[in-house]
């Protein structure tokens, strides 16, 4: 055992080494060819260039110190489940089934490679590799497509090459160790990636083949770079606008033609050296680009995946090669053979001819001339008649036979032993979270927190009591970086966004009376106070106030203000106004606000050096000072207001931030405190409803148990007595109530028929309002009659049932219990 | 005579009332100082109150050309007048005065408040300018005709009406009968109408109403038909070919004609004139349609240069804007630079490199705008050219036409002639059938006199035809010659006011350079 450990030691050691050399080997190879752009026909421009090298510039290559090596010692297996560590019996079965296959496919096939059927797993131990396909559908969205999903393997997981480059690997891990360690060579990435496609629904199979030594080192270094690969651009047919009749002729070139011709000359010069350069160098790259001959070419093993056209709209059959997670022809080159194909039901061997690559490759899987497979009974036997025949008339002397002799003709593949495979967000960065949310009084629909950035931005529904649309902030504190969006139809004020940073506040409208557009307000240093304050009692000091509204078109351009600026600490108004549609100057104005004394000690009011204009058209009114006076006490009072307003929203931000509530749906019994109370308050009523019912129930013993001695416990003779009592009471009762009806009965029938005497003798002598009596009275007694007639009737028919009732109830009741020892 | 003062001496509204009324309800404290420092013209007053003065004849109020509210109430006025200036007019207060009728508010088409309450006022009129009128006050008047109130009904924007204490509203039905012949009425005597009244008003009068709606509404028809009738004609005159789309050049021909008209009697010439018009007239129609064709031609010429002109216009507007917007915002960071800097020779400098700046800016604009004028004299010529090329060739094919119809003239003369001879020869030999009215025989003298009334006849029909088409032809010329000299000359005081513009920019710039060095050499 000792000496075994060794060899396997060193067997590993060597592997290590080897495979160390191969990473370096790709490193070099990719170091020794710098990015190149091969297509010369894309040309691009500097600019793309420019970007591009600045964004291939920023991504740093870690080359880790450690070796990519994947070997079973940085393996923790002491917690895998015990399905990686044992076979379970059907798996033993499989197990020889394979094996037994194996061995009658190399003797029949002595030329060819042993198969690839069922390496060990990280616990050493054999597993067959359909059962080591585990379909998986993830909960992820993004991962449904196939794309998407070999793009997530090709990153998620480092490339390792295969210890042997001619040679299938001996081990073929659980896609579960892969991802945790997220390594593995192209059989473990290919083994991954099928198991997702299968899982989404695709026809997918891992591949056991060979590759060019590109494919088999992931080396793109004869790819196109993708980022040079420019979007293809819709091309916009300019319509060419013909000019109009009387177009003005642009204006009198007045440059030198002769000076620009030679400029040209010069600059075609200079552009065919520097194409002839190019191609040169072109040339120079090819040849050095060119492959050099493989020596192993056609024998490096590679593994990829094979999807075929039909589930999920896929419309033909095509390779995925799992390390880029590019997609590729089946045609394609750089795929050089394939030995065998499995998935997660049965495995097949491709018995055509590579000699051509793939090229000629049919993959019909029903077809058993073509592809072998190994058990029976899969889905793959959509062949057509005839292609039966063939394989009949060829079953003989093959080696198709060699699975069908066996008796495990329809053989179940065993369920897979890999854990369910998962990709779970731990261990990575959080990017970004969003929270969606319902049922807010806030509104708030969806709360996405960057997590890079640290920047949370909310996002509401209309209906929130500010109109907030979307927020986004980094910290709740206010005077903190933060922008805010308004729904602003919604809004009086017509705000439409807000940015606030700590100096600065921004705020942009639209559809306002006042035209105001956009208001910027910069704040300087909040000055200290003696007293603590806090941020309401002690605001910032408003520096400047910028305002700038759209044109008024009620307005002449110059009395419309396009732009003022309140300039507060320096005491001065800028005011800019709009320009006329056939000016291009616009007036201005600025207005110094000091409060001067005179040399008497009189306030200056006003004076003409206070109020410095300019004016597009000068105007007689607008020189007065009066004009001017009142134009700055307007001013003054805008001013005021302005700041006044800022501050009101500052304050009214705070507020904003205060605890957000939820609504709650009127059909949410459980949480709409209202109806809550009302339906407690009903369920009481009907408790104590029902409480009073019980209470008011008759004690129908109770009248005979008075009779005898009280908290003695009733005798058999006295229970039997108290009963028939009872019963006889109660018979008695009936019999009673029924002939009251029918005394009734009977009373009401002779009044009637008394009435209908009476009026068979009277009728010649009646008025018309006595015989409408006499019809109404009859009318009424014949109602009374039926009634009294159906109750009777009624209670003819109930009052057995309620004697045998009671007659029950008495069997039943506790106090009589000596009556059912007897009858027991 | 219910005024208190009415026993007070009547005042004249001169100048010194008005100034000291204008002083007194001007502004007030400081800006009031302000105000009396620098005198208040009377044409930048907006409200003016002149009430309890006694005033007889409005008067000297002409100078107050943008007020726009005026009480003139509690006067003795007599009469309204003196309000012709003020256009601007909002509100008018003559309430207890002494008018008796309405009258001089045709030019106050803004006014939307007047108040006539306690006058002497016996007929609602002479308010047809008021379109604006919303509120109207004519209580405690001497008004005593309901059909007054029909009259009302043309002020669409009436909402608030006042007419208690006049003989109608002693009437039984004056309110029911407002309500219905005014329904856009909100407010009848301070009151508001409410819905169910209206109703009832409605219900009460409606056939009355409908009638009357009926008639207006035929009213407005025929307004609208004679406006269109108008517009037509005009449309026809811009083409310069206006009532060519009939026989109404034929039939002016034959106006002024008698000898034509008695020729017209003689046997064969009804057919012959018949036919003779209906050539005519198919000429003058051609000439009406291709009329019509070619203003539409000169139209669409004429937006197309404007169009490219204003488009050239603007583009170089905008181009001067950037420079501007360029140009301040540099201009702005070096003057307060400047401001900064302490050093003498430093700001000398920089002040030196801002003037340069300001002279870059200059000749930038002005050369901008040079180039335009090249651009759009260019242009202007080559449309000038066209059109002169359109109005050309179209007078041409006029005369053309208008040569045509002469033709069928003479060809009508020469037919007319041989009648007439043979006619003649006729009634010499005796053997006329037909019996020929007075005037026609009486020309049937000798040969001459009849030669002569054809020939009259011809020359006043070729002198009709000859006039229209000098008419035309003026016309057009005269169109076309002040179509470019209007664009010459807007051109022209396009370019002033911008080089106006630039300079005043300018100039502006440099004084603040200028003060600013001042300032700092002060300081």
């Amino acid at each position: 055992m000792e000496v075994l450990r060794e060899k396997v030691e060193e067997e590993e050691e060597a592997e290590r080494e080897e495979a160390a050399e191969w990473a370096e080997w790709a490193r070099m190879e990719k170091m020794m060819r710098p990015v190149e752009v091969r297509k010369e026909e894309i040309t691009l421009k500097q600019e793309t260039l420019r970007d591009l090298e600045k964004k291939l510039s920023e991504i740093q290559i870690t080359v880790s110190a450690e070796l990519p090596a994947f070997t079973k010692d940085t393996i923790d297996i002491s917690k895998l489940p015990i399905s990686y560590k044992t076979n379970t019996p059907k798996e033993e079965h499989l197990l020889q089934v394979a094996d037994n296959f194996s061995r009658q496919y190399s003797h029949l096939c002595p030329d060819r490679v042993p198969l690839f059927l069922h390496p060990l797993n990280e616990c050493e131990v054999p597993k067959f590799v359909s059962t080591t396909l585990r379909p998986t559908l993830m909960p992820y969205p993004e991962l449904y497509n196939w794309d998407s999903c070999a793009q997530f393997v090709s990153d998620f997981l480092t490339m390792v090459p295969l210890p042997d480059p001619l040679k299938p690997p001996s081990h073929l891990y659980s896609s579960t160790t892969v991802l945790k360690y997220q390594k593995g060579n192209c059989f473990d990435f290919s083994t991954l990636l099928c198991s997702m496609l299968i899982g989404s629904g695709y026809d997918a199979y891992c591949v056991n083949g060979y590759g060019s030594l590109d494919l088999c080192h992931m080396d793109l270094t004869r790819e196109v770079c993708p980022l040079t690969v420019k979007p293809k651009e819709t091309i916009k047919k300019e319509e060419k606008v013909l000019p109009k009749k009387y177009t003005i002729k642009p204006p009198r070139d007045l440059c030198s033609r002769f000076e620009q011709e030679q400029e040209v000359k010069k600059q075609q010069e200079i552009r065919a050296q520097e194409k002839k350069r190019l191609r040169e160098e072109e040339e120079r790259l090819m040849e050095a680009e060119k492959a050099k001959p493989d020596a192993l070419h056609g024998l490096r093993v590679h593994s990829w995946v094979l999807v075929l056209s039909g589930k999920r709209e896929v419309p033909e059959n095509f390779f995925i090669d799992p390390f880029t997670g590019h997609s590729y022809s089946t045609q394609d080159e750089h795929f050089l053979g394939i030995e065998s194909l499995w998935n997660h039901k049965n495995y097949w061997i491709n018995m055509q001819d590579c000699w051509n690559c793939c090229k000629d490759l049919i993959f019909d899987l029903g077809d058993p001339v073509r592809w072998e497979y190994m058990l029976l009974g899969t889905d793959k036997s959509q062949l057509s008649l005839t292609e039966e025949d063939d394989s009949g008339i060829n079953d003989e002397d093959d080696v198709e036979n060699l699975g069908k002799e066996d008796e495990d003709k329809s053989f179940d593949m065993p369920h897979s032993w890999v854990e369910q495979i998962e990709i779970s967000p731990e261990g990575t960065n959080i990017l970004e979270i969003k929270e969606w949310y319902q049922n807010r009084e806030d509104m708030l629909e969806l709360k996405h927190i960057n997590k890079t950035t640290d920047l949370k931005t909310d996002y509401f529904k209309p209906g929130h009591p500010q109109a907030l649309r979307v927020h986004s902030y980094k910290s709740m504190q206010p005077e903190m970086d933060r922008v805010i969006e308004f729904y602003e139809t919604a809004r009086v004020d017509g705000l439409m966004k807000r940015e606030e940073t700590p100096r600065t506040m921004t705020e942009y409208y639209q559809g306002r009376p006042d035209f105001l557009s956009y208001r910027h307000a910069s704040f300087g240093p909040r000055v200290k106070k003696l007293t603590l304050s806090s941020a309401e009692s002690n605001p910032r000091p408003i520096v400047k106030i910028t305002e700038r509204f759209f044109r008024n078109p009620a307005k002449p351009a110059e009395e419309d203000v396009a732009e003022r600026v309140f300039l507060v600490a320096e005491e001065r108004i800028q005011l800019r106004y709009h320009c006329r549609e056939d000016h291009i100057t616009a007036s201005k104005r600025e207005f110094l606000r000091r409060t001067e004394v005179d040399s008497k000690g009189n306030k200056i009011i006003m004076t003409p050096d206070m109020c410095i204009s300019f004016e597009v058209e000068p105007m007689e009114h607008t020189k007065k000072l009066l004009y001017q006076y009142e134009a700055m006490m307007h001013l003054k009072r805008e001013e005021k207001l302005s700041r006044h307003q800022v501050l009101e929203i500052l304050k009214l931000r705070e507020e904003e931030e205060a605890a957000h509530t939820l609504t709650i749906s009127i059909y949410d019994t459980k949480r709409n405190e209202k109806s809550k109370e009302y339906r407690e308050a009903m369920e009481r009523m009907m408790h104590e409803e029902h409480l009073r019912q019980v209470e008011t129930q008759l004690d129908y013993l109770a009248p005979f148990l008075a009779q005898l001695p009280p908290g003695e416990k009733l005798t058999c003779w006295q229970a039997v007595r108290l009963k028939d009592e009872c019963l006889s009471d109660f018979k008695q009762r009936l019999i009673n109530k029924a002939n009251l009806i029918q005394a009734r009965f009977e009373k009401e029938t002779q009044e009637l028929q008394k009435k209908q005497q009476w009026y068979q003798e009277n009728q010649v002598t009646l008025t018309p309002e006595d015989e409408d009596l006499y019809l109404s009275y009859c009318s009424q007694a014949m109602f009374r009659i039926r009634i009294l007639e159906q109750r009777l009737n009624r209670h003819k028919e109930l009052a057995p049932l309620k004697y045998l009732a009671l007659e029950e109830k008495l069997y039943k009741d506790p106090r009589l219990g000596e009556l059912q020892k007897i009858f027991a | 005579m219910n005024q208190p003062c009415n026993s007070m001496e009547p005042r004249v509204m001169d100048d010194d009332m008005l100034k000291l009324a204008v002083g007194d309800q001007g502004p007030q404290e400081e800006a009031g100082q302000l105000a009396k420092q620098e005198g208040i013209l009377f044409k930048d007053v907006l409200s003016l109150q002149l009430d309890f003065r006694n005033i007889l004849r409005i008067d000297n109020l002409w100078q107050f050309e943008n007020l726009r509210k005026l009480q003139l109430d509690n006067n003795i006025i007599e009469k309204i007048e003196g309000l012709e200036n003020l256009a601007h007019l909002v509100w008018l207060d003559l309430s207890f005065n002494n008018i008796e009728t309405i009258e001089g508010l045709d030019t106050l088409v803004n006014l939307e408040d007047l108040s006539l309450f306690n006058n002497r006022i016996s007929k609602i009129d002479s308010l047809d300018a008021l379109v604006k009128l919303q509120v109207l006050s004519l209580g405690n008047n001497r008004i005593d005709n309901m059909l007054n109130i029909i009259y009302l009904r043309r002020f669409k924007c009436l909402r608030t009406l006042s007419l208690s204490r006049n003989p109608i509203s002693e009437a039984e039905d004056y309110k029911m009968f407002i309500c219905a012949y005014l329904p856009d009425l909100m407010y009848l005597d301070y009151r508001r109408i409410d819905d169910h009244t209206k109703k009832l008003a409605e219900a009460k009068h409606q056939y009355s109403i409908d009638e009357l709606k009926h008639q207006e509404n035929l009213m407005q028809a025929q307004l609208e038909d004679e406006q269109a009738q108008r517009e037509e004609l005009e449309k026809h005159k811009t083409a310069f070919v206006e009532h060519l789309n009939g026989s109404f050049l034929f039939d002016s021909m034959y106006a002024e004609d008698s000898e034509g008209n008695n020729l017209s009697y003689l046997p064969g010439v009804g057919e012959l004139l018949e036919t003779y018009k209906d050539k005519f007239v198919i000429i003058c129609v051609n000439i009406f349609e291709y009329g019509l064709k070619q203003q539409e031609k000169r139209k669409t010429e004429l937006d197309t240069f404007s169009e490219c002109v204003r488009e050239a216009i603007q583009e170089n507007q905008e181009q001067g804007k950037r420079k501007i917007a360029k140009f301040e915002e540099k201009h702005l960071s070096s003057l307060s630079a400047i401001r900064e800097e302490l050093e003498l020779p430093n700001i000398e400098k920089m002040i030196l490199e801002c003037s340069a700046d300001i002279s870059e800016l200059f000749d930038a604009l002005m050369t901008l705008e040079m180039q335009l004028v090249e651009q759009l004299e260019e242009t202007i010529n080559m449309f000038e050219r066209n059109i002169v090329d359109m109005v050309g060739l179209f007078i041409e094919n006029v005369q053309s036409l208008m040569a045509q119809c002469r033709d069928l003239e003479n060809h009508h003369h020469e037919k007319l002639l041989e009648i007439s001879i043979s006619t003649l020869e006729k009634i010499v030999e005796g053997d006329l059938d037909e019996d020929l009215p007075n005037d026609l025989r009486a020309l049937f003298v000798d040969k001459d006199t009849i030669v002569n009334a054809v020939g009259a006849s011809h020359d006043i029909h070729l002198l009709k035809i000859d006039n229209r088409e000098d008419e035309l032809v003026t016309r057009i010329n005269s169109w076309c010659t002040r179509l470019i000299d209007r664009i010459h000359k807007d051109e022209i005081m396009r370019n002033r006011k911008r080089v106006k513009e630039i300079n005043q920019y300018i100039d502006h710039m440099q004084s603040e350079l200028d003060n600013l060095e001042c300032g700092d050499i002060l300081d």
